[in-house]
């Protein structure tokens, strides 16, 4: 019989390769430093569960001193350029954790400032990003405009040495403790829709910003943020007049990517499976002896083992510097919607301790599972609906006709 | 990681493409519905441009071992609809012989395999729902086994050589080497028209050295033979679906109804879409297992991953082409229909999703 390093074998490889694996162990041995008893009760306050609190402040000022914001950057803008594989492995690692790590502005609106900001925001938006310091939030849906989002209707009128802002946005999350909105306005009233936008650093500080909260069903808070005769000098401008709408789109690939990352269902899945192996249910029977546990155990396995390869492959399909429309919608639909049905198959082996959301000695891991369930839905309509990216499938990947 | 194919992977789809197009056109495969499904010269063409060394290391004639390249003709076989079933041979018999065997017959067998030559194995057994323990038995007596039971779902078992036969005994599992005249052999009719048979031992008597292992490693050869033999017909799912999914974007993009074509209709569009995911995924996982199984004999959650994908992706891209096409789906003059009725076969052969849902959430708590 042959031995295993005789085998031979072709360069494929579907598992982190050693640098990679390297990086990841190094991002965990960090984060686990980061994640402070004090960060993980300030977390677990519902005023908190996104950030904001002090101790996440701290954590974020001694991750931009340690390195670790930027990543996505290039060099010569501060960053560390590391690859798609990397960033992807950093996120997952930061979203295991459960730290409720601001990548839009760090890894979105900040790479798109540092590139195409004024002097003023490369030096004094784009450097504090780097440093952990600054806060976004997205100005992006206002009540009219959701997935048909080049429809946009909040105004910036050219003044002589700025522009006058007016309008309303919809979910503006973090908006409560985030220092600057990345606004999307109109700018020309005559082009397309999507012609007419254009990106501005606008202040939360200003007089005529102010805010409503909205209390969503998962418990984390997002707003209702209006713009009333807010000016802001020429250099809150990014990129070109009008061309906002390439800064939207983008990244939208990375965004997306993201938002399904396999690290926090497959954390999750470990966690309920050490459970169900620990938790007696009578005599010498445990939980992961029933029949039934084992199979909802088993599906969401063989969903995340999916998911973990979908994710893999179109990250490296970034790598290579390709984009692949279909799979990228691919990713955000699968993912979004196994979520669902994972987090309902895990809740079952819990059965009603599910149910229980203090967290006593019964609950330490279902106390999370009962938040979860109540924040899947977002994914499936949020980051793209995934009715307009089954359409993409369909005419990207099946090259079936535009549908309507 | 790399999940790009190397160029002579792709070299190898697409020059198997042109064979396959050319040789299962619609009138062809009509003549196999009826007869013995088995292309006698569709095989000696792939074996005289070496396709059935894909996966078989250079000493044996092949073109090196990847299990990857087994999986692209396998997919392409499965494209195809091909009137070949073969996973038996190249699959169960050479990848395993040429993985647990040190005798110089058993090994030579390979080589007659990448040149045409038909083996097969016989594993499966009626009711049996844990193939790793056969009830089929052998006595071991001296030098001597005599094996008794009853095998199914044999491909090919009427037209091999030798079929590869696993039994329990007092040392465990054993893979088994048998001439096929000692064996009683008849043949099923299946769903798909696949040649698949029945055999049949009666104490029957061959002396060890039809044992392909070494010692003590019968039941390792058996969970690895088990585990490829997924992992393959998942890659034959693959092709498939893989059609199947292809048939419903071109029918539905020129079938018009209230004046314009119904894949305009979301409600049409998206029930592709879903059938394009189920099918990237089955991609996917079949590759990660394919790789895998490469560097590592034992990869038992993979290759089940793989086969519970199949068994479902199967199903409903199934189902999905049938409704999408109308009428024109269970029409026999249209291709639909075949692919319908081998991905049934695909589905159930050596483990169905539930049954292997039910073996995965086994090995996942096994820790404890």
């Amino acid at each position: 019989m042959r031995i295993q390093d005789e085998i031979l074998v072709g360069e494929m490889l579907v598992q982190l390769n050693p640098k990679q694996a390297k990086l990841k162990a190094e991002l965990q041995e960090y984060f686990e430093g980061v994640m402070t008893t004090e960060l993980k009760a300030e977390l677990n306050n519902p005023n908190h569960f996104e950030g904001g609190g002090p101790e996440f402040k701290k954590a974020m000022c001694t991750m931009g001193a340690d390195g670790w914001i930027g990543l996505s950057w290039k060099k010569e803008l501060g960053g560390k350029e590391l690859s798609p594989m990397e960033q992807y492995i950093f996120v997952e690692t930061v979203m295991r954790t459960g730290f409720p790590f601001p990548f839009l502005t760090t890894e979105s609106v900040g790479p798109m400032i540092a590139e195409h900001g004024s002097d003023w925001a490369k030096e004094e938006i784009a450097t504090k990003i780097l440093r952990g310091e600054l806060i976004f939030g997205i100005g992006y849906s206002e009540p009219n405009s959701g997935t048909d989002l080049a429809s946009l209707q909040t105004k910036a009128i050219k003044e002589a040495d700025g522009y006058l802002i007016n309008g309303q946005k919809m979910w503006t999350s973090l908006a409560n403790f985030s220092d600057y909105i990345w606004l999307a306005a109109r700018t020309d009233f005559e082009a397309k829709n999507h012609k007419g936008i254009s990106m501005f650093i606008v202040p939360t500080d200003d007089l005529g910003f102010s805010m409503t909260a909205i209390n969503t069903l998962g418990d984390v808070r997002t707003n209702a943020t209006f713009y009333d005769n807010i000016r802001v000098p020429d250099s809150n401008l990014v990129g070109e007049l009008n061309q906002g709408w390439s800064l939207i789109t983008s990244q939208l690939n990375l965004e997306r990517l993201a938002l399904v990352n396999h690290g926090p269902v497959e954390e999750l899945y470990r966690n309920v499976l050490k459970l169900a192996e620990t938790t007696r249910i009578s005599g010498d029977q445990y939980l992961a002896d029933l029949s039934w546990v084992k199979h909802n155990l088993a599906q969401v396995y063989a969903g995340v083992e999916a998911l973990k390869l979908i994710c893999w492959k179109q990250t490296s399909i970034m790598q290579s510097g390709q984009l692949n429309m279909a799979e990228a919608s691919v990713a955000k639909v699968y993912g979004s919607e196994f979520f669902i049905e994972a987090y309902r198959l895990l809740m079952e082996i819990m059965g009603e301790l599910s149910l229980l959301k203090n967290d006593s000695e019964l609950c330490v891991l279902n106390a999370k599972l009962e938040r979860m369930y109540r924040t899947a839905s977002i994914l499936t309509f949020g980051g793209g609906t995934n009715e307009v990216q089954r359409d993409i499938i369909a005419m990207a990947g099946l090259l079936m006709p535009r549908t309507r | 990681m790399d999940f790009s194919e190397l160029s002579h992977q792709s070299e190898i789809r697409d020059s198997l493409d042109k064979i396959l197009v050319e040789q299962c056109t619609p009138e062809k495969l009509k003549e196999f519905d009826v007869a013995f499904k088995h292309d006698e010269s569709l095989l000696s063409l792939l074996a005289s441009n070496g396709y059935l060394g894909l996966g078989v290391n250079e000493e044996h004639g092949g073109s090196g071992e990847n299990l990857y390249d087994l999986g692209i003709l396998f997919e392409r076989l499965g494209f195809h609809a091909a009137p070949l079933s073969l996973v038996g041979c190249l699959v169960d018999v050479a990848q395993t012989i040429q993985k647990f065997s040190e005798n110089k017959a058993h090994l030579n067998l390979i080589g007659a395999i990448v040149g045409g030559e038909i083996h097969t194995s016989a594993i499966l057994e009626p009711l049996n729902q844990e193939p790793e323990s056969p009830m089929t038995r052998a006595e071991i007596n001296g030098d001597q086994l005599i094996i008794s039971g009853s095998k199914y779902l044999s491909e090919m078992a009427s037209k091999a050589k030798s079929i590869l036969i696993s039994v329990n005994s007092d040392e465990g599992v054993l893979l088994v080497l048998v001439d096929s005249n000692a064996l009683e052999i008849s043949e099923l009719s299946t769903t798909a028209n696949s040649p698949s048979f029945k055999v049949d031992l009666d104490a029957v008597s061959i002396d060890r050295s039809a044992i392909i292992h070494s010692r003590g490693k019968g039941l390792e050869a058996l969970r690895y033979l088990l585990q490829i033999n997924m992992v393959m017909r998942s890659y034959l799912a693959l092709g498939v679906t893989e059609k199947m999914t292809a048939l419903i974007a071109s029918y539905t993009s020129e079938r018009e109804q209230f004046g314009r074509v119904i894949g305009s209709f979301q409600a049409v569009s998206h029930r592709a879409a879903d059938c394009f995911i189920d099918l990237e995924c089955l991609r996917l996982v079949n590759q990660q297992a394919a790789v895998n199984l490469n560097t590592n004999l034992d990869c038992e959650n993979d290759a089940l991953v793989s086969k519970i994908w199949a068994g479902n992706a199967c199903h409903r891209i199934s189902y999905s082409a049938q409704h999408l096409h109308g009428g024109m789906g269970v029409d026999k003059d249209y291709v639909l229909w075949r692919y319908c009725l081998l991905a049934k076969e695909c589905e159930l052969i050596n483990g169905s999703a539930s049954q292997n849902i039910d073996r995965l959430g086994l090995n996942l708590t096994a820790n404890q």
